[in-house]
């Protein structure tokens, strides 16, 4: 059964002065799912969060809020439906860790304040620094602070602008973690991010973007198997460039960057990569042979330029 | 509900900016000390102006002497007297210490009773026009003072004089209580401003945006905490000059009331400055910066139509010139603008009100712009 559409974007434009961040771009996403926006700095994520966010409106096109078209500035009914985490998090750094939360709740006329806070606190782990200046916090903290202030009013739809920018591996995990259970508790979630693995950890669906337009939507597997995979080889100095020839010639083999040490093949999905290896492998002067998935780049540019060859 | 709501936030934002006061404490110490000193440093400035020191070296000492002492004493409220001896007074002239000598001779009462002209040497240190003619003015009113006293013949001219007010009001008095309201100006325009600032500064702007209430309610709460910490330190700056300098309010409901109406006044003007420059740094400077400009040239040293039709026409230009007009009202009773209480509370009103509308204006460009 097709499942209700929460929020949606229909052939929204946003022009800066004369410069376009998007394009006509249109977005449907359901209840209970997380949805993924990626693609590289400028690509129009931030806009299209700060549309749906009702942080700018729109030049034209319409945004539905469960089918129905919503003015600017929002109403404070559809505010409440909302937690948004902006990239920069908007915390009073000089307020502690609990006033930052009950401020926010104030705000928002949230039943039970302390409770909700104190539930808030322990959920994220921020229990014992409810004290702290907000200031003194790591990254990582603040960012799990603003993403437990933008559920403190307990909204149907969360709306997170590269949650993990800037913080550690081991701060990222945790955020993910938080973004699971979000998943798991039936929120429906849009995430934008610049890395792959993110997107690939905790979205349902991701939206590829480039320049305000939509270069390709589908799930992170999906989107992954497409680009196929990437072969790192090292070689001894001199070596990489008539090597390069010869992995040229082999099927499944679509680009390859090259210097004079090392070389990255890229092999099309649906082909083996063990041509590749094997023929690499054979050769005296390579030092090392290594496969890997494609970064976030590598799939945007297979998917740039699939689309722009498919055009 | 709206309503209700809207109240809930702004008692949100204002305990929350309270809150933001009260961690940053060297900024609001800071703010109280400068409520203080401006007052401290007004009085210094009328103490200054208006005792000039003078040494007295009175040779003769007899009862005609020191009745002429008395007219001295009595000419002018800017002269103050020192008795010292001739070679004190040459050391005190030398090092300035004070501003003239004058030295009442041996012989004056004995020259006086025999009709002779006397000759005062007066010996004046001239490096300040304005202290110099204070003395030049003083001297010549003492003498005619004196002579009226004794019934001198010849002196045909006598003043009849009527004041206009019941009471007079000393220098000092009338520059403290102005200096009341500059007070009021740069401790609410600074943390108004601050207030604003804030914001712009830890880019916590975005969360009005995302408030399910409109964010006027946010600046109110946020200017309501303003106003409570300047009136404490404007209230202290009172507490001074009411128990200090012992200025007790003529009107002293209207002075609660004048101090209580421009205390938000000025928040209001200075959250539109801040807005305007979203700075703190730029924004405290431009407060401390128009104090001296506002406080001249606004009726804080005299009424300003006294000083003419432009700079009378230029006073306008500050809040202050109103504010000080209420003031010197209700606490000496003194009408010190040509325009009305009314119109000078109408005036302020119109300040505030342009104030908000100028600041809601440009916040929502600036919000809507992030």
């Amino acid at each position: 059964m097709q499942r209700e559409a929460l929020i949606e974007l229909d052939r929204v434009s946003k022009r800066f002065g004369r410069r376009v961040a998007l394009d006509s771009f249109s977005l449907s996403i359901t209840r209970g799912s997380v949805v993924g926006l990626l693609g590289p700095n400028g690509a129009g994520k931030t806009t299209v969060l700060s549309v749906v966010a009702g942080l700018a409106r729109a030049t034209e096109g319409t945004v539905l809020w469960r089918g129905r078209p919503v003015a600017s500035p929002f109403p404070s009914e559809l505010r409440r439906s909302m937690g948004v985490v902006t990239q920069e998090t908007a915390l009073y750094d000089e307020l502690t860790v609990r006033q930052n939360l009950r401020y926010a709740a104030d705000l928002f006329g949230v039943r039970d304040r302390d409770g909700r806070v104190a539930e808030l606190l322990q959920l994220f782990g921020l229990a014992d620094r409810a004290r702290d200046r907000v200031g003194a916090l790591s990254g990582g903290l603040q960012r799990r602070l603003a993403l437990a202030r933008a559920l403190l009013h307990d909204p149907d739809f969360l709306i997170l602008d590269e949650p993990t920018l800037g913080v550690d591996v081991e701060a990222r995990h945790a955020l993910w973690g938080h973004v699971r259970w979000l998943r798991r508790t039936g929120k429906t979630v849009l995430i934008s991010t610049n890395h792959l693995d993110e997107a690939e950890a905790l979205c349902d669906r991701i939206v590829v973007l480039r320049n305000g337009s939509r270069l390709t939507e589908g799930p992170a597997a999906e989107l992954l198997a497409r680009t196929g995979r990437c072969i790192e080889i090292d070689c001894l100095d001199g070596a990489a460039l008539p090597l390069r020839d010869r992995i040229a010639q082999l099927p499944g083999v679509t680009k390859i960057d090259a210097t004079e040490v090392a070389l990255t093949v890229h092999v099309a999905n649906g082909s083996s990569t063990h041509a590749v290896t094997d023929t690499a492998l054979l050769d005296e002067q390579v030092a090392s042979v290594r496969v890997r998935a494609p970064d976030m780049v590598e799939v945007f540019q297979s998917l740039a330029e699939a689309r722009d060859g498919g055009d | 509900m709206a309503a209700t709501e809207g109240l809930r936030a702004l008692g949100a934002a204002a305990r929350a900016e309270l809150e933001q006061f009260n961690r940053s404490r060297v900024l609001v110490g800071l703010v109280f000390v400068e409520a203080i000193t401006f007052i401290v440093l007004v009085s210094l400035f009328g103490l200054t102006g208006s005792r000039a020191p003078t040494a007295l070296i009175d040779l003769d000492g007899g009862p005609l002497a020191r009745s002429f002492v008395q007219h001295l004493e009595a000419a002018h409220d800017s002269f103050s007297l020192r008795p010292m001896t001739a070679a004190r007074a040459k050391k005190e002239l030398a090092n300035g210490s004070v501003v003239a000598s004058i030295t009442i001779p041996h012989d004056f009462d004995t020259a006086i009773t025999h009709g002779r002209t006397v000759l005062l040497p007066v010996t004046l240190d001239n490096l300040n026009a304005d202290m110099s003619e204070d003395i030049r003015g003083a001297l010549p009113s003492a003498i005619v003072g004196f002579g009226q006293e004794h019934h001198w013949p010849g002196i045909r001219l006598a003043a009849s004089q009527r004041d206009l007010i019941g009471h007079d009001t000393g220098y000092i008095p009338y520059l403290v209580v102005s200096a009341l309201a500059l007070t009021a100006f740069v401790v609410a325009g600074i943390l108004g401003a601050v207030a604003i600032t804030r914001e712009f500064e830890a880019r916590t702007l975005t969360q009005w945006r995302l408030a399910p209430v409109h964010p006027g309610w946010l600046v109110a709460g946020k200017l309501l905490a303003a106003t409570l910490v300047a009136a404490v330190a404007v209230g202290a700056a009172v507490l001074l000059v009411t128990v200090g300098y012992g200025v007790e309010p003529v009107h002293p409901a209207a002075a609660l009331g004048v101090l209580a109406v421009c205390v938000p006044m000025f928040a209001c003007v200075g959250a539109c400055a801040g807005a305007l420059l979203r700075r703190t740094l730029p924004v405290a400077g431009l407060f401390f910066g128009l104090t001296l400009p506002f406080y001249i040239d606004s009726g804080a040293v005299e009424p300003l139509r006294f000083d003419g039709d432009k700079i009378w026409t230029l006073g306008h230009t500050s809040p202050v010139y109103q504010a000080i007009g209420l003031i010197e009202w209700a606490f000496h009773g003194l009408r010190v603008t040509p325009e009305s209480v009314a119109q000078n509370f109408a005036a302020l009103g119109a300040w505030a009100l342009a104030s908000v509308v100028v600041g809601t204006t440009v916040l929502r460009t600036r919000v809507a712009r992030r």
